[in-house]
């Protein structure tokens, strides 16, 4: 086993450009859209009209005289497998719940036909000639409705598994403690208790969904598709359709944004099949609106925390409850509830009582997904509040709070081993944490002290601060795996080849330098090929924050192997031993300054003597899941007259471990809070009493833009995690969760309301400023 | 069908359009697939190109209104392999993520420096207000801009 | 709630099937209408010279034809039933002048030329600037003309608020050549076939001429929830020739003549703004819609007036970040 890498290093730990950083600039054609699609069919999905129906009667024979039209999809001529569309590691902790075409549809635009046609205008008129005969079905559009007595069972389907209860909608069920939090509570001198909720709210990645099949030479079927997980999308593609894995190559180009919604078999199956049946390439991408009501969503949520605390400020017990909303299917459903308590709750493991329990329920509503935060960002909006209340009931700054509460190196929760994503998760113990650091630095940044209640005036703007502190995961411990080989050439160049997916996240750049640290070369010296199935060994794709934590170790792991092999083709070039032996600027160099390059290396092994492939594959499954820590200050100013909520200032202090690139690291902490910040103020899916979604567009479906982004001050505090690839977490997701809290903190702060429901639109905030006024009697 | 001649990153061409055809339809039918799709509607600006030195959403022009013009695509924008500052500036930055929005909003940063040699941070935010961006939140790509409009302003001037 | 009920067809509200498949549900008359063609239906583009070209092609078959301006609205909004575009870029005219009689604006001029133009610029003291530097996105206002604006006339539009407020007069051609006050214009959309709208006017106004614009929106880039706009006279602190409109409400903006009596000859203090503003919030005709309800929107009449009015004062203290 070698020596754990430690700085000072030369290739990590650099704001490198990406890898393939210059062909996106450029236009290069790289997504999949971007391909000869001649001779390709396009395909077009009819939707529902009904949020709950059965389809009596399908008559496509007018569709199917159109010409141009080609094939038409149904329930009728397409496999009933029931399997579940999320992308997991198999077996999938979510119910096989879903059909590529049911006899029933459950939400608006839930999938009724598809069809295949030589144009997309033959195909737009076979959607319309197509004549379907509903039987609607009483609907339920909320939690509470679909969990009321009597009320319809969505899932009435006799061969869907994975199902907690059917018959009351109910996907998933979670009830685990520590301890006994009622008699806690009796024991704290304080208690507060808190319901916050949250709304549908979509990723609105500006690449929608699509997908490019096609037959290729030796008739096996290939999906070029914008996914996060290839490997799932092949795993359930071939169950879905009943063919071989080894018949599907799956090919990931560049994606055009991900944020969960990609972690999702959505569309490669119909496509799949087009092509298999026609023999023709075929060609799905979904529009805007279909994006917004046929993709995925964030789970819509109501939680309560509780919290009690002594009258020193430490808390003693924790109870979370959490009832997610989870649309007409149930992917993600239990794995994004269970999230909800194990990001939040081992955060303050001072509690000796914890209880977190809640329910996934069907609704028959669009269907929410994997979205960056995965429950964590619900949940920390009713913790972070309730820690304000707290504070305020304690008489203590709320940051002091927070640092008498919050879990340190060293630490470890009960939580960790009790609840996992969706199942018991894995005891770990914390062995990094700036999180201290991270409050201290972003408090001062802000100007915390100076600032806070003194609700300073503008006109109609009165500011105020507020503040919040997160942790995440990296990885699902003992669950995901990734994988990597190297292998060299004869310039001194290697090939990377790794099952992870960038999607954006900029993977293929933090992996190839990984990999060109141990090397001791520049990261271009690393040719990435990432996320093909016939080529590259597995991952389980871009989600849970894994891909840097978890495939980067399996990268270093690689690397270091490769190292050895270097080494031993050196050793009787430079005739020294191989301990004495380091890789330094693309050379072997031994003691007293021999050297021999890693071109003439490679040469020898190839070409010369006692050749070899000087290659290597490695694996990594974590044992461990080490959070990254984030401390969130921000300030804004609440215009009183009309409500609206502006941030002027947002500083994010977070501990990511070592980052691989910091500039990447940025961009990652700074897309995720602007997308919080839309989350927090602007984006809202608006929906009909009948279900259907009102504002399935970019124009009243509102996502900042370059004029709404504050001050944004994202600052990296460094740890170093010991378990980690050079000493790196993960960043992914942990930025998206605080601008929510922070932000309600800060409109406490700034006017002295608390605003419980998201998003907190002008017409809500003015509606609750004028409610307190009423209350305190003011006019 | 109609023919349709215009000039596309100065380059004259005949091409067979539909009435109904939009810009962005004719563009990446005749291969400019840097001319990315994201809405179809004018809202999110992945589709930028500079129509006679504007830049313009091509998913709300008549491609038939664009008879005569010229077009500027990002594959325009490089000089072989040099890339334009702007582009440069993008890389430099790390304001390029997923990257799908990056035509566009080069696009846009052209436009604007073509025009103001010295943009506040104001406008450079209005500038660029119709390329919406999911990944970056925008920070890297305001100060990529910042960085672009310094270095032309010493390349002019040496 | 156990009935059940069969359909046979999709129902009216049916989502989603569209051949450029876009959410394309700004349509005001059906919310969530994503009914969109595309514009496959289009089999011809004819380009006229003249306006009584333009409108004899135009009339000849009212259900098959539309205007082609800048083209946004065409992209948008065409229905099934049309099959030729009637361009209008050799009719329309391009440019902004200036004479004592006021602005021209040709038909033809986009709103960043509008913005640009250095005439307009600093009319009404920078005030159409302001207004203008809110509509859309740079990358729309490069295509979208003043026309277009003036005929489309979505309930939304900040350049009609303006035209409004500042006693714009829409140069017309069908089949005649006529000038109708914009407020006119507005008020009578009762016709068959709208006219073609050939310039806009703006009359010169006084030095003393003043004005203010608020919008209210979701987000930067966005359309208002509701916006307002005040011109006026203001001569040693004394208000006079008031202008007074309020805008997406969720109807197209529309004068307050009663706020504007109001104002007459009355001095702008603190007491008279607020009494303005209070009138207009009463008497604004607001209502609920997915964006906004009527209760907010008359909250932000009152607001935004009184923030017009006070800028128009030059009183201190209100104001944006």
């Amino acid at each position: 086993m070698s020596d754990r890498p430690r700085e000072p290093f030369v290739v990590v730990g650099q704001s490198v450009r990406k890898v393939d950083g210059v062909g996106l600039v450029k236009g290069n054609p790289k997504f999949v859209a971007d391909t000869d699609l001649s001779g390709a069919l396009h395909v077009r999905i009819l939707g529902s009209p009904h949020a709950h129906a059965r389809i009596l009667r399908m008559d496509v024979s007018a569709a199917e005289q159109i010409p141009g039209v080609v094939l038409i999809l149904t329930h009728e001529n397409t496999p009933p497998t029931r399997h579940t569309t999320a992308g997991q590691g198999y077996p999938e902790p979510s119910p096989y719940d879903a059909r590529m075409f049911d006899t029933k549809v459950r939400f608006v635009g839930d999938r009724v036909a598809a069809v295949a046609a030589e144009t997309e205008e033959a195909a737009d008129e076979a959607l319309r000639a197509i004549h379907v005969t509903y039987e609607e079905l009483p609907a339920v559009l909320s939690i509470d409705d679909a969990r009321a007595e009597g009320a319809p069972v969505i899932h009435d389907e006799k061969d869907s598994t994975g199902i907690y209860e059917a018959g009351r909608n109910i996907v998933a069920d979670v009830d685990i403690d520590v301890g006994d939090v009622e008699r806690g509570f009796a024991e704290s001198d304080v208690v507060v208790e808190t319901t916050c909720e949250t709304q549908y709210a979509q990723h609105a990645p500006i690449e929608t969904h699509v997908v490019h099949s096609y037959l290729d030479s030796d008739d096996r079927l290939v999906l070029r598709t914008s996914t996060q997980v290839p490997f799932h999308v092949r795993r359930i593609v071939a169950q879905t359709l009943g063919i071989p894995i080894r018949r599907i190559r799956v090919i990931k180009p560049r994606v055009g944004g991900g944020f969960g919604a990609k972690q999702e078999v959505l569309l490669e199956d119909i496509a799949g099949w087009i092509t298999l049946k026609t023999g023709r390439p075929a060609f799905l991408s979904l529009s805007r609106a279909e994006e917004f009501v046929a993709a995925r969503t964030r789970h819509p949520m109501r939680v309560r925390v509780k919290l009690g605390a002594k009258r020193d400020g430490v808390l003693h017990s924790i109870e979370m409850e959490a009832t997610s909303n989870t649309g007409a299917y149930g992917a993600h459903g239990l794995t994004v509830l269970a999230n909800t308590g194990s990001k939040t709750l081992p955060l303050y493991n001072k509690a000796q009582n914890a209880r977190f329990y809640g329910q996934a329920v069907y609704t028959n509503l669009p269907v929410p997904g994997a979205y960056r935060g995965y429950g964590a960002t619900q949940g920390y909006f009713p913790l972070e509040t309730a820690m304000d209340e707290l504070a305020e009931r304690l008489g203590l700054d709320p940051v002091e709070l927070r640092r008498r509460n919050h879990i340190r190196v060293g630490e470890t929760s009960p939580i960790f081993e009790k609840l996992g994503e969706g199942r018991e998760g894995v005891s770990q113990t914390v062995k990094s944490c700036e999180l201290e650091r991270c409050i201290a630095i972003g408090a001062e940044r802000i100007g915390w002290r100076e600032k806070r209640g003194t609700r300073r005036r503008e006109g109609a703007w009165v500011h105020g601060v507020g503040m919040s502190i997160m942790m995440q995961g990296s990885g699902i411990p003992q669950i995901d795996m990734a994988a990597a080989t190297i292998k060299m050439n004869e310039d001194g160049s290697f090939n990377l080849l790794v099952g992870a997916t960038d999607i954006g996240t900029g993977s293929d750049t933090i992996l190839a330098q990984i990999a060109a640290e141990v090397l001791g070369v520049p990261a271009s010296r690393m040719i990435v090929t990432s996320s093909d199935t016939d080529l590259t060994p597995f991952d389980v794709g871009a989600y849970a924050s894994s891909t840097t934590y978890v495939s980067g170790m399996a990268v270093q792991r690689a690397a270091e192997k490769v190292r050895e092999q270097i080494l031993s083709v050196a050793v009787p070039v430079l005739k020294a031993p191989a301990e004495g032996l380091r890789l330094v600027d693309e050379h072997v160099v031994g003691p007293g300054g021999a050297r021999v390059s890693l071109a003439q290396v490679c040469q020898r092994a190839m070409y010369s003597s006692d050749q070899f492939q000087i290659a290597a594959t490695a694996s990594c499954v974590p044992s461990e899941s080490p959070p990254p820590f984030l401390a969130n200050f921000a300030e804004v100013a609440v215009d009183v007259e009309t409500g609206v909520v502006k941030v002027v200032h947002y500083v994010a202090a977070v501990d990511c471990g070592v980052a691989i690139n910091p500039l990447m690291a940025e961009g990652q902490m700074e897309g995720a809070i602007v997308n919080g910040i839309g989350y927090a103020l602007s984006e809202e899916m608006l929906l009909s009493s009948t279900g259907r979604v009102r504002n399935p567009s970019l124009f009243d479906y509102k996502i900042p833009g370059a004029l709404d982004v504050p001050d944004l001050d994202v600052i990296l505090v460094g740890s170093y995690e010991p378990t980690g690839p050079m000493g790196a977490k993960s960043v992914g997701e942990i930025g998206i969760n605080g601008p929510i809290p922070t932000i309600a903190n800060a409109i406490y702060d700034a006017v002295g309301i608390r605003l419980r429901k998201t998003p907190f639109a002008p017409e809500r905030v003015l509606a609750a400023l004028q409610g307190e006024k009423v209350r305190k009697g003011e006019r | 069908m109609m023919s349709l001649e215009l000039t596309i990153n100065g380059e004259r061409r005949a091409l067979a359009a539909h009435p109904g055809d939009t810009l962005l339809d004719v563009l990446r039918r005749e291969g400019y697939v840097g001319v990315k799709k994201g809405c179809g509607s004018g809202d999110c600006g992945a589709c930028t190109v500079l129509l006679n030195g504007r830049a313009v959403n091509a998913c709300l022009v008549l491609a038939a209104r664009a008879e005569g013009a010229s077009i500027l695509t990002i594959e325009g924008l490089a000089d072989g392999d040099r890339l334009h500052p702007i582009q440069e500036a993008f890389l430099d930055e790390g304001a390029v993520q997923c990257g799908y929005c990056t035509p566009g909003m080069v696009l846009s940063a052209y436009d604007l420096l073509s025009r103001n040699a010295t943009p506040s941070e104001g406008e450079i935010r209005e500038a660029i207000s119709g390329n919406l961006c999911r990944c970056t939140g925008y920070v890297k790509q305001i100060r990529a801009i910042q960085t672009a409009a310094e270095r032309m302003r010493s390349e002019r001037d040496e | 709630m156990s009935e059940t009920r069969t359909l046979d067809e999709a129902p009216t509200d049916a989502p989603l099937v569209s051949a450029r498949g876009e959410g394309n549900n700004r349509r005001e008359e059906r919310e969530g209408d994503v009914e969109d063609v595309g514009l496959h239906h289009i089999q011809l583009i004819v380009r006229p010279s003249t306006a009584s070209e333009a409108w004899r092609l135009r009339t000849s078959d009212p259900g098959a034809t539309r205007f082609l301006g800048g083209g946004i609205d065409v992209v948008l909004y065409t229905p099934e039933t049309v099959t030729t575009l009637i361009d209008l870029s050799r009719v329309a005219r391009v440019g902004v002048s200036e004479d004592r009689r006021g602005l021209s604006i040709g038909a033809g001029t986009t709103l960043s030329e509008l913005l640009e133009a250095r005439e307009a610029g600093s009319w009404v003291g920078g005030f159409l600037a302001d207004v203008l530097r809110c509509v859309a996105s740079p990358l729309q206002r490069n295509v979208a003309t003043v026309g277009g604006a003036a005929a489309r006339a979505h309930p939304w539009s900040d350049v009609i608020l303006a035209m409004l407020v500042l006693d714009a007069e829409v140069e017309v051609y069908d089949g005649v050549a006529r000038s109708v006050p914009a407020a006119e214009f507005y008020a009578a959309r009762a016709q068959d076939v709208a006219p073609l709208i050939t310039a806009v006017r703006l009359p010169a106004r006084p030095a003393s001429a003043r004005g203010a614009f608020e919008k209210f929106g979701r987000t930067g880039f966005d359309v208002g929830l509701l916006n307002c706009a005040c011109v006026a006279n203001v001569v040693r602190g004394l208000c006079g020739g008031a202008r007074v409109a309020v805008g997406g409400t969720p109807g197209l903006a529309r004068r307050l003549s009663d706020v504007e009596g109001f104002l007459e000859a009355k001095r702008l203090s603190r007491e008279t703004i607020a009494e303005a503003a209070m009138l207009a919030a009463r008497i604004v005709d607001a209502r609920d819609d997915r964006r906004a309800s009527e209760t907010y929107r008359r909250t932000l009449t009152g607001v935004g007036i009184r923030r017009c009015l006070t800028q128009l004062a030059g009183i201190e203290g209100e104001g944006a970040l």
